[in-house]
């Protein structure tokens, strides 16, 4: 039974997978095998009873170059740069992250040493004039080989505008150096320093993916597609992924944000908010008419990428977040009990209190219940480690654990409202799209906070990310620094570039077989009121006039913020998304319709004095049109949906749930 | 706390916070001056009704200093009585709560139930507010009046509108009045969203909740900043770090701080100061305020939340008639982000002795300005507004770091690929510059080294940095930093070196070339 399309997510404990074929749809998570990804895979693949052979597709997310960036595990690079700017690396921009730790650096280490560092005898100007030609060329070539590095990044100033130089020395060095990272390549962009610690970043972690990537594809059947999840939330080849590596470095928070909006576009949401609560994290994005912004100003590790990505707020509070007492008042994380030992109630060595074991005192989380069928829960433990901190509160635990869960959702509503308050969207008005393990048992909790009355728990939330994999479509986005000026507007250039980036991202789509004709292009200017520095994006369909620019450019900055001013402006760049449609469905199809019966009711708290008789549901049993009215429990395996009074949980026909708060 | 429980007031702190920070977002969405909308020079915060701070919206140290104190100030020239709902007044004066002209205050009186609950404050750098350069900063500056239109408390709205004819005076007497008044009408649209989201916060909480908990974070700050001074070594303290000179010319100029730590409570006495100088380094007492929480977050307690609580047992005294309390008519356009480092340096220098492993040593405490002035390359008025970062100052455990930003100023530098396409300027070299970190123990960072050619028949200058004459400062044995230098090369050979407090024409084929401090060293070399 070929051409399944398979999305796997290997995170650091578990694989999740998901697998769909016409209408039938499969999944599974199993324990990650930490030096084995091929093995993790082939025991997901058995685990929904597919063998390597029934693949079409299979599209994977992976954190080894999240985590190669983020530890530091970087092959050293030797970097060739302008004469006289070889410092660039480490002048950086000079400003700190920190005000007021004295002891903390004030910003990284340089990523490539003094010694590294070889100057190149040229000069372009930032309009792609040549000032000096590339001199010494061989001596430059000599010197960057003779460092012995297995990885070289070539950044010179002005590329963006004229490659030529880059492109002389590859040429010289290609075949002479295993890997080799050019910085029009990676970041056709002004903006030296960013530009230059990405292209580094992406020498540096080049001999890892290519060698992660051509093992993945050996032991794979020649028969099966293989594509790795970007940044952006597209999918890309693995041939792209091995010589851009970059493009991965958010591939699996991506990977939810993916599923988000496809589920958004699914279901007719307009505006969601999704909330992806982890055991340390939790991440947020802005979804709008199904797509989730893209910004390229996101950093990892302090470091700027400069690829195009999902923009996500991250902020440090998860399920394994302590809760700490100060002065004054209670709080929760940043300081986390990770995967190890976990919270208290996971009975695996957790002493302090967490974010988790206030569910497990106020009775949501199910004590004959195995997560995941290995780990059993116990509230009471959970109980002994709050009853000291109680005790000084001179309160009950069960009222502690409902603060806890308060201060929680205070915190996490800081971040809905700072990523919707800056693009001018009321965040109020939109749905709350909740998955990852803790997901679902805080969202009503969060979204009553916030103002919001609707929350959906999408089908397969807790193999969301390996869900996003399959949802993705192919998709590779770049942009490229233009400068033109409204004035006597050049169509010409413009079009010129237009064509030569699409020709450029379609090349490994065309290199897989699709039809040029089935590709979708979405194009981008890049446009300002000249002196400001940064650019409103301004959707094109196809070649533009000057005159149809400025029009546009002027109604979409009024849309945003409120005015038009008539001044002179100018396209800063442009840019270009290519995707392919999949042909894949991503919701499972609905149960028989019988009105849910509950598998136990227990007492849960939702508010101090007495507990509530609460109904447990298995998820599975839900279907449409049973209304459950909580306050009421949702379980499976993974995840634990909590619906408080006041609110009613709709399942729909593709299983996803809708929960609505009744406003009164 | 009547109302709350020890969970509520986290929760009022986030959503309060979240309320400072959405001004923030209103101001540089809405602004129409790029140093508003992209560099963010602004601050915003909530103030309760005496106008102690409650939130602020990004923790910038000198706007803390500043915000701390502007509305107790304004009550002082505007009774209360004289407040009503919708009103958003404006200010700039640096003797009220304030620190230069260019920061304007909106401040906008918030009442719930019949009575006054507290104050939306939004502070914004107005990129000119007139006076005898564009761009309001004169580095030559001998009276206030050259810095610009000084603006007392001013009911520019009602709840009825603007007041059409006070704005025009206004707009009359600043240079491109279209994108101020943009910029003013941003500050009061932010002043406008926090007046909403305070009034929902108090309709879901209650208002008496709300108040209790303001009360109570400021509580908890000044107990956060009695613990931080508790830690600190007991007794009395001097240390004094001086300015290269007083503007103009002349000599270095002192400041001087006498730190008396008793149990949980510090005074920070600098009556011993020098008097008020000629030119533009001149500060205020709530600039001097704000470097003093700086030092004592820095050395003692980064997790103290920002609020008018850390001020309580904190006292702050200045000699009125000295450069740190000086008559109004002072200029003091560069004080801000000059002398405040200043004062740090002397704070960090009077601890030296007694605490050496807790603090590093000097670094490039100036914000190490150029600023380039001319027709763009479009033809348009342009100003490159070019901070410079030097050497950091080692400590106990490491050596300082390279080219990066010290202490009270946290800006970037603007990329030489920017630089080019925007300015006729070509930026022939930007390196580190080797060997300025002073000797010890552990280095001092580097500081860097940019050199400018001026493309353009003719461009302004104005050099506005220090560290020149009086460089970074070694801790427990180690050397200083190498000192600022700035030499100015014109194509017929010869070579001129530039002060640091200069306004001057530079012409075609001029090469400017700033190399910014090293830091100082820590301890004896092996």
């Amino acid at each position: 039974m070929a051409g399944w399309q398979v999305g796997i997510d290997i995170g650091g404990t578990f694989t999740d997978i998901v697998a769909s074929l016409g209408a039938e749809f499969r999944t599974a998570k199993v324990p990650s095998r930490a030096a084995d990804p091929v093995g993790s895979i082939t025991a997901a693949l058995a685990a929904i009873g597919l063998a390597p052979g029934d693949i079409g597709d299979l599209v994977h997310g992976t954190t080894r170059v999240t985590n190669a960036i983020v530890e530091g595990r970087l092959e050293p690079v030797t970097l060739l740069a302008t004469e006289g700017f070889e410092d660039i690396v480490e002048i950086g921009r000079q400003s700190r992250k920190d005000l007021y730790r004295l002891e903390v650096p004030p910003k990284p280490a340089p990523l490539v040493p003094r010694e590294r560092r070889i100057a190149v005898a040229e000069r372009m100007a930032h309009d792609g004039e040549v000032l000096r030609p590339l001199e010494a060329l061989e001596a430059a070539v000599d010197a960057a080989l003779a460092t012995g590095s297995r990885s070289i990044a070539i950044a010179l100033l002005h590329s963006y505008a004229n490659p030529a130089h880059e492109a002389m020395l590859a040429e010289r060095l290609r075949g002479r150096v295993p890997y080799l990272s050019l910085s029009h390549q990676v970041n056709p962009e002004a903006r030296e320093y960013e530009r230059t610690v990405a292209t580094v970043l992406n020498a540096a972690v080049m001999p890892l993916a290519a060698e992660y990537l051509a093992k993945l594809r050996a032991e794979l059947p020649a028969t099966t597609r293989l594509h790795v999840m970007h940044s952006a939330g597209g999918m890309a080849s693995p041939e792209a992924a091995a010589a851009r590596p970059l493009l991965m470095a958010l591939s699996g928070p991506a990977a939810g944000v993916a599923a988000a909006a496809a589920v958004a576009r699914e279901t007719g949401e307009a505006a969601v908010l999704s909330f992806d609560m982890g055991g340390t994290t939790t991440d947020v994005a802005l979804i709008l008419d199904g797509r989730a912004e893209i910004t390229a100003d996101a950093r990892l590790a302090d470091q700027p990428l400069r690829q195009p990505m999902v923009a996500i707020e991250s902020i440090g509070a998860g399920g394994g977040s302590i809760v700490q007492h100060g002065p004054g008042g209670v709080s929760v994380g940043p300081r986390s009990a990770g995967a190890e030992p976990g919270p208290a109630c996971y009975g695996r060595g957790g002493t302090e209190p967490t974010v988790c074991d206030a569910n497990a005192v106020l009775g949501y989380l199910n004590p004959r219940r195995k997560l995941g069928g290995t780990i059993t829960l116990d509230a009471g433990r959970a109980a002994a480690v709050f009853a000291p901190l109680a005790e000084r509160l001179g309160v009950p635990v069960v009222e502690l654990a409902l603060g806890v869960l308060r201060v929680a959702d205070a915190t996490m509503a800081r971040a809905l409202n700072k990523i919707t308050v800056e693009r001018g969207v009321d965040g109020r008005g939109a749905t709350l799209l909740a998955f990852g393990g803790m997901g679902p048992m805080h969202a009503a909790g969060l979204a009553a906070t916030y103002g919001m009355t609707r929350v959906l728990v999408p089908a397969a939330s807790s193999a969301f990310s390996a869900l996003g994999c399959v949802a993705a479509e192919m998709r590779y986005t770049q942009q490229r620094t233009l400068r033109l000026a409204g004035e006597n507007f050049d169509a010409a250039r413009l079009a010129t570039a237009r064509t030569a980036l699409i020709d450029e991202l379609a090349a490994p789509m065309l290199a897989q077989g699709i039809a040029r004709a089935a590709l979708a292009i979405e194009e981008t200017a890049l446009v300002r009121y000249r002196g400001q520095s940064y650019a409103v994006d301004v959707p094109l369909a196809g070649p533009a006039t000057g005159a149809g620019l400025g029009a546009a450019f002027e109604e979409r900055h009024r849309a945003l913020f409120g005015f038009a001013s008539g001044e002179a402006w100018e396209v800063l760049g442009l840019r270009i998304g290519i995707s392919a449609p999949r042909a894949s469905r991503i919701a499972t199809p609905p149960p028989a319709a019988a009105p849910p019966v509950p598998t136990a009711t227990d007492p849960c708290w939702f508010a101090p004095g007495a507990p509530l008789p609460t109904p447990r549901y298995e998820r599975a049993t839900l279907a449409p049109p049973h209304r459950i009215a909580g306050p009421a429990i949702i379980e499976d395996d993974w995840s634990t949906i909590v619906v408080p009074p006041g609110w009613v949980a709709a399942p729909d026909a593709a299983g996803h749930i809708l929960m609505l708060r009744e406003v009164t | 706390m009547s109302h709350t429980d020890p969970f509520q007031l986290e929760v009022l702190r986030h959503a309060l916070t979240a309320i400072a920070e959405e001004m923030s977002f209103v101001v540089m969405r809405s602004a129409r001056s790029p140093l508003l909308r992209e560099a963010g020079d602004l601050s915003s915060a909530l103030t309760d009704a005496t106008g102690a701070l409650v939130a602020q919206g990004r923790d910038i140290p000198v706007h803390l200093g500043v915000m701390s104190f502007t509305v107790g100030a304004f009550l002082g020239r505007v009774p209360a009585e004289r407040l009503r709902p919708g009103d958003v007044w404006f200010t700039n004066l640096p003797e009220l709560g304030g620190n230069h002209l260019p920061d304007v205050k909106a401040i906008h009186p918030i009442f719930a139930e019949g009575r006054l609950l507290g104050f939306a404050v939004s502070l914004a750098h107005w990129a000119d507010i007139g006076g005898a350069w564009p761009g309001s900063y004169v580095a030559a500056a001998t009276e206030s009046f050259q810095e610009g239109l000084r603006l007392p408390p001013l009911r520019l709205f009602t709840a009825d509108g603007p007041d059409a004819e006070k704005i025009a005076v206004i707009m009359h007497n600043v240079r491109g009045p279209a994108e101020r008044e943009g910029d003013m009408l941003a500050q009061v649209a932010a002043t406008a969203a926090a007046e909403q989201r305070l009034l929902a916060l108090c309709a879901t909480h209650g208002t008496g909740t709300v108040e209790a908990a303001m009360a109570a974070l400021h509580d908890r700050s000044e107990a956060a900043m009695r613990a931080a001074i508790a830690s600190l070594p007991q007794g009395e303290f001097t240390g004094e770090d001086f300015l290269d000179d007083d503007g103009p010319g002349g000599a270095p100029a002192a400041v001087r701080v006498r730190i008396a730590v008793g149990g949980d409570h510090a005074t920070f006495d600098f009556s011993a100061s020098d008097d008020a100088l000629a030119g533009p380094l001149n500060t205020t007492p709530y600039v001097t305020a704000a470097a003093v929480y700086y030092a004592m977050k820095a050395i003692a307690g980064p997790e103290i939340q920002p609020n008018g609580g850390c001020y309580r047992p904190l006292t702050v005294i200045t000699r009125p008639g000295s450069l740190l309390d000086p008559p109004a008519t002072r200029p003091l356009v560069g004080g801000n982000h000059e002398t405040s480092q200043r004062l740090v340096d002397a704070i960090f220098r009077a601890f030296a002795a007694a605490i050496p492993e807790r603090l590093s040593a000097g670094g490039s405490t100036t914000a190490g300005l150029l600023i380039f002035g001319g027709a763009g390359r479009d033809g348009a008025w342009k100003t490159l507004y070019e901070p410079h970062g030097g050497g950091e100052g080692a400590r106990h455990d490491r050596a300082g770091v390279a080219s990066a930003r010290v202490h009270l100023t946290n800006t970037n530098n603007t990329p030489t690929e920017i630089i080019e396409a925007e300015f006729p300027i070509r930026v022939i070299r930007h390196s580190l510059r080797r060997g300025s970190g002073g000797t010890g123990l552990h280095r001092g960072g580097e500081g860097a080294e940019r050199e400018y050619e001026v493309l353009a028949p003719e461009l302004s200058l104005t050099t506005m940095f220090e560290r020149r004459v009086i460089p970074p400062w070694g801790l427990a044995g180690g050397g200083p930093g190498a000192p600022y230098r700035c030499d100015l090369h014109h194509p017929d050979g010869t070579t001129e070196e530039l002060r640091g407090k200069a306004n001057l024409m530079v012409r075609q084929g001029d090469r400017v070339v700033l190399a910014t401090s090293g830091g100082g060293g820590y301890g004896e070399p092996d």
